[in-house]
């Protein structure tokens, strides 16, 4: 009974959140405004749940993420131009899978530090992207994309089916992935690299595995978001990781991490609360230069706040010691 | 069976810190034996289970496991027939994920890891069977994750993840150093009675002598890298704790040095 107080009141504050939230959307948001941030949501919880993998499950902060969300923008974007929309999305996942490969070659068989690994990537995509998209940007404006293609379907709302059916799907996929011997054996890489090896698992493979998976996912946002918005960018990806960081972090105040399901959820969850963020703070007029430092500023509040938190309850602990 | 040809292992080679861990070492060991190690700080017994289990690789000899050379195997694909437990009982387990996880995992011990789902409900069964053998009441919370278990529930439950699959050689480094008298007594009583009744060749590593002469067939001694003695048989019976610390201080190698220098 004593727990299951508490859990009701924990959530208090949280519904209370939520209810404001709901309220703002529905005054101060137009629908279009609306469907239009929810579309965005269903795209970047794909990296979400992509920062997921390498951040929670494999617990590596992966810095490629930023390259390879362009370098998915930048397939697709390419490819797109050229008249294969379809194509362009299943490229951009791979050759997202093929930098996340990089980087964990480059992490687990050349010891590369993991952060700089990374960064290695990152850096090496920054050059790679220009090559393939031949441009810093491209214009897909005139261009059928996978949206266009499906709008005599779903009319109006086919972005925001299209988009919230891919983030389903990829989620139903994930979950079920980290539920398969393979998925678990990935898990207990990120939980205890140890007790992987002696339970004869190749932990470097895994990791491997893990980054390729990550990445794709990141490739694949970039790709969608290059086709929903119209515009591939080699600079799309810059500050992606944090942006992934602190829509995961904002989830997780809903949904704890400790199972499967809602680790996704919290990623997915986040991603579209990130978004909804970022539409209060431009319908107040808050220049959009500034939303990347305010992803900044969640994240390092959400890893801050334990430790004040601690410090402060410690601190008010020596106050009453010292009164009695 | 396995057998140990001149294994040598030097750290820190051709420096001044250079330690000879294992120095020309040769020892079989047969089908079914238990084998207690004992000897002191720096004799070399952790080097000797981190070489057999592949975490340390030989600077010279070889390492013949049922006549197959294992030596250039890498850790985990010796894994596949080898179990292995620590004196450290957070490192066998993965905390975040459940009891029935982490079985699942070393379920498929040697297996080719597929996209089939981790847990079968057959394999559920299994498992609470097998945690119902330990009575622990374990066999209640397998949907919990393993960090919130003490140390020496996660101990009993790593040593039944090292043998669930039953391995061709069970490594255990003073798995129960760590734990408090009781619970280390009690862990060591199933580690004697899985042993017995899987009949798994097994190399234990322990400071507390009385113990290593209690369990296993043999007792062998290890001095600076070395294999100083090895008692068995009739010999093993008759001796006690004080007998066997005197024939230790009349041949040790490095009484003399480790009585000058500590």
């Amino acid at each position: 009974m004593k727990t299951n107080n508490k859990i009701i009141i924990s959530w208090i504050p949280k519904v209370l959140v939520l209810a404001v939230a709901l309220f703002l959307i529905n005054t101060q948001l137009y629908q279009s405004q609306i469907i239009d941030t929810l579309e965005v949501g269903f795209v970047f919880s794909l990296l979400a749940m992509g920062i997921f993998i390498s951040f929670r499950i494999l617990d590596i902060p992966d810095l490629s993420v930023d390259g390879t969300f362009a370098l998915g923008a930048s397939v697709s974007a390419l490819l797109t131009y050229n008249g294969h929309p379809v194509l362009a999305i299943f490229a951009s996942i791979l050759s997202g899978a093929i930098a996340g490969g990089v980087t964990g070659v480059l992490i687990t068989k050349f010891k590369v530090q993991p952060i700089l690994g990374g960064i290695i990537t990152m850096t090496a995509l920054l050059s790679i992207n220009l090559l393939i998209l031949g441009a810093p940007s491209r214009s897909l404006w005139k261009n059928s994309t996978i949206f266009t293609l499906l709008e005599n379907v779903f009319k109006d709302y086919t972005d925001i089916i299209l988009s919230g059916a891919v983030m389903l799907a990829v989620f139903l996929i994930m979950f079920w992935f980290l539920k398969t011997q393979i998925g678990m054996s990935l898990r207990a890489t990120g939980d205890n690299e140890f007790m992987v090896r002696a339970s004869s698992i190749n932990s470097d493979t895994m990791k491997i595995v893990g980054f390729m998976i990550a990445n794709a996912l990141v490739s694949f946002a970039g790709a969608m978001n290059a086709q929903i918005s119209k515009t591939g960018d080699t600079n799309s990806g810059t500050g992606m990781l944090v942006v992934g960081l602190a829509s995961i972090i904002i989830g997780e105040i809903f949904f704890s991490r400790h199972t499967i399901f809602s680790g996704l959820a919290a990623a997915v969850f986040g991603a579209i609360s990130y978004r909804f963020i970022l539409a209060f703070a431009m319908s107040l007029g808050i220049d959009t230069k500034y939303t990347k430092l305010l992803s900044a500023v969640i994240v390092v509040i959400a890893i801050a706040l334990p430790i004040v938190k601690k410090s402060i309850s410690g601190f008010l602990k020596r106050i009453k010691e010292r009164g009695e | 069976m396995l057998k140990i040809e001149h294994a040598s292992v030097v750290f820190n080679a051709k420096t001044v810190n250079e330690k000879i861990a294992l120095k020309d070492f040769s020892c079989e060991i047969a089908d079914g034996d238990f084998i207690t190690v004992i000897g002191s700080n720096g004799a070399g017994k952790s080097t000797l289970m981190n070489a057999i289990s592949g975490s340390l690789m030989l600077n010279e000899g070889k390492i013949l496991l049922d006549g197959k050379d294992i030596t250039r195997f890498k850790e985990h694909k010796r894994a596949r027939f080898i179990g292995r437990l620590f004196q450290d009982p957070l490192k066998g387990t993965a905390p975040n994920m459940t009891i029935e996880e982490n079985l699942g995992l070393a379920y498929s011990r040697g297996k080719k890891r597929t996209l089939n789902i981790g847990i079968s409900k057959r394999d559920i069964e299994l498992f609470r069977e097998k945690l119902n053998a330990l009575g622990l009441g374990l066999e209640d919370r397998m949907k919990t994750p393993v960090g919130l278990l003490s140390g020496g529930q996660r101990q009993a439950l790593t040593l039944l993840m090292a043998t669930i699959v039953t391995p061709k050689l069970l490594l255990l480094d003073e798995h129960t150093a760590a734990l408090d008298p009781v619970t280390a007594k009690k862990v060591m009583e199933i580690t004697d009675e899985i042993v017995k009744k899987d009949k798994i060749t097994t190399l234990m590593i322990t400071h507390n002598i009385e113990g290593a002469l209690k369990y296993g067939n043999k007792t062998i001694v290890l001095s600076q890298g070395q294999l100083l003695m090895d008692i068995k048989g009739e010999e093993r019976k008759s001796m006690t704790v004080e007998g066997l610390m005197k024939l230790y201080s009349k041949n040790a190698l490095d009484s003399l040095s480790d009585k000058m220098v500590f």
